[in-house]
């Protein structure tokens, strides 16, 4: 995706507007400023609350939840997903199972989880890996039904070794969209992390904005939300980047 | 009939290039029924010769293709390339163009010209300097950097052509390689496979469709019919080469042309 400098310079201005209009309806008393504090002041808590030792802790151990559970997730997802789309008669049994699981919210299972597993960094990891292992699982499937049979023959033709089709036609085949289910992934990551912390938990950035949320902190609630929503962006962006250097060839 | 070799008493060694079918067939089994897909046929091709198969769809004509490659395994009968059996897919002996899809498209052109000597660990440089020489060989020559998707229907399957040569195998198969260009590029491929032919003298057997094709690149035409495949005809293409575009309206080139349709009519 290519953006001229004025699509870009539109988005900004955008961007800004919302903001603006944020100030605006609250400093003219259109929306409660209690309600809707304004987006300077947001700014500025937001700011300070980043410099609070116990913001940094919370931020550390939502980070720490969230790699973990990613770094549990995607691999065996992977692996599980990898088995399916090479195994016939397992992905005939497995797949509309997976998808009837997929279907299920899976917020329904937070309370058992939290009996499983105690409140703590366990339930947090555990709910994660739960909220994204389907999706890594059936991008994974995609990922490898998108090898072309042309290529693996082409491959075949020369004697490529299995190390060779594995490492020369499967993963760059597959990298595009294995890229795509790991951003995607995230998200589902994230989600099910910060949806933990804010049942129940003792610390982490969710637990943080659901107890302003309580406490009818405004600022401090949506300078949360501010932060979340950069931390969620920033690493969207992140992979995106990679993507796009290694998927020029797709058109 | 035979030529003289026949008379020597004993067999000479296969030259680089022959190919040797001997009583081939195929049969796939299916749940409900066993499908004849290929019954006893035998072919001698002599090196450098330039071979079509062709056939309606179902004659086999990709099947016995992929046989030679060593990629699929007839059920009875031997294939012998250079005078010995192939088993497995051997670069050194026999290079495949598929049809358009087989470039990787996350390789640029040299690159994908490269693959097979990267699979055997030939060095960069080496490597590099061979893909040019082949690149220059079909004409691209400057356009290296490329990726497939940057090139038009014909560079790419130039690019295959340049891939399947890299290795210099005496023989070169050809599946169809390019039945999915329009008319105007594929004449001009026709010329530019024969141009590389000539240089090079290579075996070359071409699978098509098109009875024009094969005509106009063979010097021997392989006719096919299918349920169970068997050749039907085999016919020796006396037209003078160069080929021109010329031929194409002469009284030979129609006769050929003709003699072919009717064996594929009958068996449509």
């Amino acid at each position: 995706m290519q953006a001229t400098l004025t699509i870009k310079l539109a988005r900004v201005a955008i961007v800004i507007a919302i903001f603006a209009l944020w100030e605006v309806l609250s400093r003219t008393g259109l929306v409660n400023s209690r309600l809707l504090p304004p987006a300077s002041d947001t700014l500025a808590t937001l700011a300070d609350l980043l410099q609070r030792a116990s913001v940094q802790n919370d931020l550390m151990v939502t980070a720490s939840e969230v790699l973990a559970a990613f770094a549990l997730a995607v691999p065996f997802g992977a692996l599980i997903g990898f088995l399916l789309a090479e195994n016939r008669y397992f992905a005939d049994v497995a797949k509309p199972l997976l998808f009837f699981a997929f279907s299920i919210p899976k917020s329904i299972f937070l309370p058992m989880f939290i009996l499983v597993f105690g409140v703590g960094f366990a339930q947090k990891v555990g709910f994660g890996f739960f909220s994204t292992i389907f999706i890594v699982i059936m991008s994974t499937t995609t990922a490898v039904e998108s090898v072309k049979v042309e290529h693996l023959t082409v491959a075949r033709s020369y004697g490529a070794t299995r190390a060779q089709t594995a490492f020369r036609v499967y993963l760059p085949s597959m990298l595009p969209v294995l890229l795509e289910a790991l951003r995607i992934s995230m998200i589902f990551n994230l989600t099910g992390v910060i949806l933990a912390e804010m049942y129940a938990s003792r610390d982490g950035i969710g637990h943080q904005i659901a107890t302003w949320g309580e406490n009818f902190q405004m600022k401090q609630l949506l300078a949360g939300v501010v932060m979340v929503a950069a931390i969620a962006m920033t690493f969207n962006e992140l992979i995106r980047w990679v993507e796009t250097r290694c998927s020029h060839w797709r058109t | 009939m035979q030529p003289l070799a026949n008379v020597t008493p004993l067999k000479p060694p296969p030259r680089a290039g022959a190919i040797e079918v001997r009583n081939v067939g195929q049969v796939f089994r299916t749940r409900s029924q066993d499908v004849v897909a290929l019954e006893d046929v035998s072919l001698d091709i002599k090196p450098g010769r330039f071979v079509v198969l062709v056939g309606p769809s179902g004659c086999g004509k990709s099947t016995l293709l992929m046989m030679m490659a060593g990629l699929r395994a007839q059920t009875s009968g031997t294939i012998t390339i250079n005078g010995a059996p192939i088993p497995q897919p051997d670069p050194d002996r026999v290079g495949v163009v598929f049809q358009e899809p087989s470039l990787f498209p996350w390789l640029t052109a040299e690159d994908n010209v490269e693959f097979p000597l990267a699979l055997r660990g030939v060095a960069k440089a080496e490597r590099r300097d061979k893909a040019q020489d082949m690149l220059k060989l079909v004409g691209l020559d400057g356009f290296g950097r490329r990726h497939p998707h940057e090139l038009s229907g014909g560079m790419k399957q130039r690019v295959s052509i340049a891939r399947g040569l890299v290795q210099d195998p005496p023989v070169l198969l050809m599946d169809e390689p390019f039945a999915a260009l329009d008319e105007q590029t594929r004449m001009t491929m026709g010329d530019e496979l024969l141009r590389i032919w000539a240089t090079t003298g290579k075996t070359v057997v071409f699978v098509t469709h098109s009875l024009t094709e094969a005509v106009y690149l063979a010097d021997e035409v392989i006719v096919m019919s299918p349920r169970p495949g068997r050749i039907v005809d085999h016919l020796q293409v006396p037209l003078p080469r160069p080929r021109t575009y010329e031929m194409l309206s002469g009284d030979a080139f129609g006769a050929l042309r003709d003699r072919i349709w009717r064996h594929i009519r009958k068996s449509a």
